[in-house]
């Protein structure tokens, strides 16, 4: 019989570790949440921008564009576009754009950004020193701001073989209402769209 | 070919201002025929290259396929319980183990060198001379030249206006399509407003999901002047099946006309601050 | 024989118990792999019946069925298609598919194959299969409550999301997969326990049988892929009812991560669907080869190297999601050098058959189209792997084409041919040879018929998951439709002759396959007793189903 109860000592052992290593994956799963930003912000997939304290690049002489894209998601009562439309720099030179936002509700509302570039190759070679990534920003009825992004163009892109030939890329914002922010009313049906629902929903806030 | 070119500016600048008459009489180049086996006529130098490599690819996978077939057939006949009451008892063979993994290893390498090739030729960019801009919503496209600020709607015409004779297919015309110049390197950014869509003409071999919040590049080159057609290829809901696609690409010059009569059109309406202020004051 | 007919009969043996008390609270995995099996054919029914809506519907343009249909079920007719869509696949992947060759064949065969008793937690596998059930259901509610759930299978946000699917049909499927996905860690874990633990003195694992291999490999991949699944799934269902933001980007949330996290679970989960059907192709192939499987080793490890290459390819799913061009390049390489063991596979079924003296029984006749369409799936796998090509297939025919040739004519063939080898040994009965025969031959052709035509129209530019086409696509959509209503005859045919058999059968022997067939379970009278082995096998002397009694 004792033979009968090692048995199932060894089954119980070999079902645990079975158990926790379905607890550590579900685990890895939750943990690879922050990861997965982190890799974005670290290798720039997905197109994310790199982003430094300050520019350390030697500014060189070969130039580059960057042209500015603006989209504003409709349950966001805003409207939202750059000041210039691109700008052509010299590689490794620090350059401040900014963005305008405008509130066209009768409400303070909050929106939230989020953003890449493009071709996405290129990301890891563009720098932001200050931006208004991912910081919410709440803006009071007919409230305009502009939202200032400095950035640069790593010169090492000259050296990916890969990425060399690009000689524009383009920076793209899209700006949302907050989770927070949404009115308790039943969220727009997104099939009822309508291409100026900015201004149209504007009596409804 | 001159001919045809100056026969083809001829009647597209006198259509210039019934726009939509356009749908009607495009040469359609790579429209699929009944019955089709392969990829639609290519239209782009991505999908020249594509075409090639599938073929490439066939015959590779034909062959294997049909190696296979020939060995079961053989050990049907040769190895049948008549023809061979004797199982031999081989079970092991380490020379053709290793010929077995390493030939397939070679297959595959021979598939990858192209297979990068054309990987890294398609996502190499010269600078291109136009932007355009393709955002998905449910269930329509909105086009944007981001440089001009032209921006329309496309949406899908209903069944019930299709017009068979004149050429139009059900499912794919729009009531306005997205003009294009051919022989002009162009840069097409994809976003959506609010679930995937994925843009694409499989003639210009191109093919990229429009996500909410995210921007997406590719490029593309139209050889051939014509009508083209794609549909939404991934799936957004509903009316998934009813957001085509519809291209007509024109010599540079006959979209720099269309291009002027566009901007001309947008000088007469009152910009968007003007608008955005007096609804502001409301 | 000789084990178990030599010694005198306990008074335990064969005691069964009775009722309906038998099948609810069973712990015995014979029972439980039977009970696995019938739910996976109810779930077929159901799955074959949404796919046969499909085929009937894109028979010719414009909308046929689904708009009579879509009234019924309180919809509309172009949601109510993407619904069908989405259950077909549930039910195919999670409710027909992974019980029957896990949940029936597993648990009929597996602790038989090693000479155990029973599984390790006869009790947990009675869980297993009683989670199963209320999955099902549902997973059946998901698709008529509200709106239904019409997102495809991978449930992508944001059209998953509230944005997307604002009612309570989503939250539906995703308790659904929870329910079958803790169902299969639980399977997993026990069938892992077994197989570890619980072999026949001897019989080390260089000694198992394929199947079992194949089983123990899969259950690996359960146990690592499902709880990513969950994990998603808890995060999707969060966002959808607790305000939580891990895929929307108003909260700081990316809907792209969903899909690595999908598709992290997702690629392995179709090695889970076919590393079984690998071992059972090999037992046949061998049976009725009367050869043992050649390169037995490499066999196993071909087959442990696909499970754990399938964790690193996921984002071959994802090639036109926007992708920088190097992890596409890596994602290339990773998928096709899958191909090399799956290869080494294929050439093995041929080298074991080659020498051998061979009888085209049904089961073989599975097998053996098993391994010539799976062939076909495969190269097509290696067209799509490449991430320049995809362009032209991502998200067309095409792919529905390859995936239908390696999972419908892959997987379901080895099913079948699993079916017709074990059928005397689950029923006792003896299946008649000319209705195997005339089943394999029309599904054969029927599902030639109804899937090769889809590559071309995937080629030519057909989007998956449309409801209607353009009418120049007519013609092979027309050919397809006419393999599926051969496949649905053949199928309906192999129900009535089943159930005639199963009631009125001859009775069938211990061994119905001659002396190729050298595992355990030919050992034991047919159908297998309650209690399997009356004395527990013993490996130490070489295997006893070799050398059968004298």
């Amino acid at each position: 019989m004792s033979s009968g109860t090692d048995f199932s000592r060894r089954n119980r052992r070999t079902a645990t570790t079975a158990f926790v290593v379905v607890a550590g994956m579900v685990g890895l799963t939750f943990a690879f949440v922050p990861l997965y930003t982190l890799i974005c912000q670290v290798t720039g997939l997905g197109g994310t921008p790199q982003v430094a304290e300050r520019n350390e690049t030697d500014v060189s002489t070969q130039e580059i564009t960057v042209r500015f894209d603006a989209n504003v998601d409709r349950s966001l009562p805003w409207d939202f576009a750059p000041n210039e439309a691109s700008v052509t720099i010299n590689l490794g030179a620090e350059y401040l754009t900014s963005y305008r936002s405008t509130n066209l509700s009768d409400e303070a509302v909050t929106g939230i950004s989020t953003f890449n570039v493009t071709p996405l190759k290129a990301a890891q070679y563009f720098t932001k020193i200050e931006c208004f990534c991912f910081t919410e920003q709440t803006l009071e009825p007919g409230q305009s701001v502009d939202m200032p992004v400095t950035f640069y163009i790593d010169p090492a892109i000259l050296e990916d073989e890969l990425a060399n030939e690009v000689q524009t890329i383009t920076l793209s914002y899209t700006f949302y209402r907050t989770l927070d922010d949404i009115p308790d009313e039943e969220p727009e049906i997104i099939s009822e769209a309508d291409q100026v629902i900015t201004t149209a929903q504007v009596g409804s806030f | 070919m001159t001919r045809i070119s100056a026969f083809f500016t001829g009647w597209v600048l006198t259509l210039v201002s019934a726009s939509s008459a356009w749908a009607q009489e495009m040469p359609t180049p790579s429209f699929p025929v009944p019955w089709q086996l392969n990829l639609q006529t290519p239209a782009s130098p991505v999908a020249e290259r594509l075409v090639e490599f599938h073929n490439f690819l066939l015959v590779i996978c034909t062959v294997i396929s049909v190696i296979v077939l020939a060995l079961l057939i053989w050990c049907a006949i040769r190895y049948n319980a008549k023809a061979n009451p004797v199982p031999s008892k081989n079970t092991h063979n380490t020379l053709l183990e290793i010929v077995w993994t390493a030939i397939p290893v070679i297959v595959l390498v021979i598939i990858a060198v192209p297979s990068y090739r054309l990987l890294y030729y398609m996502d190499r960019v010269e600078d291109p001379g136009l932007t355009i801009k393709v955002i998905g919503n449910q269930w329509y496209w909105t086009y944007e030249f981001p440089d001009d600020d032209i921006s329309f709607d496309s949406l899908p015409l209903p069944d019930d206006e299709i017009d068979i004779a004149a050429g139009q297919h059900r499912l794919l015309e729009v009531d306005t399509p997205l003009i294009l110049p051919t022989d002009t390197d162009i840069r097409i950014l994809f976003t959506a407003t609010d679930v995937l869509h994925a843009w694409t003409i499989p003639a210009f071999g191109v093919k990229l999901d429009n996500v909410p919040g995210r921007t997406n590049e590719t490029w593309t080159r139209i050889t051939i002047p014509g009508k083209y057609y794609g549909q939404c290829s991934e799936l957004c809901g509903i009316d998934h099946s009813y957001m085509p696609i519809v291209v007509h690409a024109v010599s540079p010059e006959e979209f720099e006309a269309w291009r002027a009569d566009q901007l001309a059109a947008n000088d007469n309406t009152p910009d968007d601050a003007n608008r955005l202020a007096a609804l502001i004051q409301e | 024989m000789s084990t178990t007919a030599t010694h005198a009969h306990d008074d335990d043996h064969n005691h069964a118990p009775k009722g309906i008390s038998r099948w609810l609270n069973s712990t015995n995995h014979k029972d439980i792999g039977t009970m696995y099996l019938v739910f996976s054919v109810v779930a077929a029914l159901v799955g074959g019946g949404l796919s046969l809506l499909i085929r009937i519907e894109l028979g010719e343009p414009g909308i046929q069925v689904f708009d009579v249909i879509g009234e019924m079920m309180g919809s509309e007719a172009k949601q109510f298609y993407n619904v069908t869509v989405t259950a077909h696949a549930l039910l195919m992947v999670f409710f027909v598919v992974m019980p029957a060759l896990i949940g029936g064949f597993g648990n009929w065969f597996v602790p038989m194959m090693i000479g155990a008793p029973d599984m390790a937690f006869p009790r947990m596998n009675n869980i297993s299969f009683w989670l199963m059930p209320p999955a099902l259901i549902l997973l059946i509610l998901s698709g008529v409550m509200g709106q239904g759930a019409g997102t495809g299978w991978t449930l992508y946000p944001p059209l998953s999301g509230l944005a997307g699917q604002p009612d309570m049909s989503v939250d539906f499927a995703i308790l659904s997969l929870h329910l079958a996905g803790a169902s299969s860690i639980l399977g997993a874990t026990n069938f892992i326990t077994t197989i570890l633990n619980m072999r026949a003195p001897g019989m080390t694992m260089h000694k198992a049988p394929l199947f079992v291999w194949a089983t123990l490999i899969t259950a690996v991949l359960l146990l690592l892929a499902m709880p990513v699944l969950a994990g998603a799934l808890t995060m999707l269902l969060t966002d959808r009812n607790f305000g939580t933001a891990f895929f929307d980007p108003r909260g700081g949330g990316d809907p792209l991560l969903w899909q690595h996290l999908f598709w992290f679970f997702g690629h392995p989960e179709v090695y889970i669907m076919i590393l079984p059907a690998f071992g059972i192709v090999s037992h046949i192939v061998s049976t009725f080869s009367r050869k043992p499987v050649f390169g037995y080793l490499g066999m196993a490890y071909a087959m442990a190297s696909i499970g754990i290459v399938g964790f690193v390819v996921w984002a071959h799913h994802m090639y036109t999601v926007g992708m920088g061009v190097n992890y596409r390049a890596y994602f290339v390489a990773v998928t096709m050098a899958i191909a090399v063991p799956t290869g080494i596979k294929i050439f093995s079924w041929i080298a074991t058959m080659w020498g051998g003296s061979i009888s085209f029984k049904t089961p073989m006749m599975w097998a053996i189209g098993f391994i010539f369409l799976f062939t076909v799936g495969g190269v097509t796998g290696v067209v799509l792997a490449n991430a320049g090509m995809d362009i032209a297939m991502h998200d067309t025919y095409y792919v529905v084409a390859h995936f239908h040739y390696v999972l419908s004519l892959g997987a379901i063939f080895a099913i079948f041919a699993g079916f017709y080898y074990w059928f005397d040994k689950m029923t006792g009965k003896v299946y008649p040879e000319w209705a195997g025969q005339l089943h394999f031959w029309t599904t054969f052709i029927g599902v030639n018929v109804l899937f090769f035509p889809q590559h071309f129209l995937g080629l030519a530019g057909m989007p998956r998951r449309y409801i209607d086409y353009p009418d120049i696509f007519a013609e092979w959509n027309m050919v397809s439709t006419w393999g599926a209503y051969l496949t649905m005859t053949s199928t309906v045919f192999f129900l009535i002759v089943t159930l005639i058999v199963m009631i009125a059968g001859r009775k069938s022997v211990a061994n119905p396959w001659g002396d190729g067939a050298t595992t355990l379970e030919w050992t034991v009278a047919s159908p297998a007793p309650f209690h399997t082995f009356e004395d527990t096998p013993d490996f130490t002397g070489g295997n006893p189903a070799a050398h059968p009694a004298e």
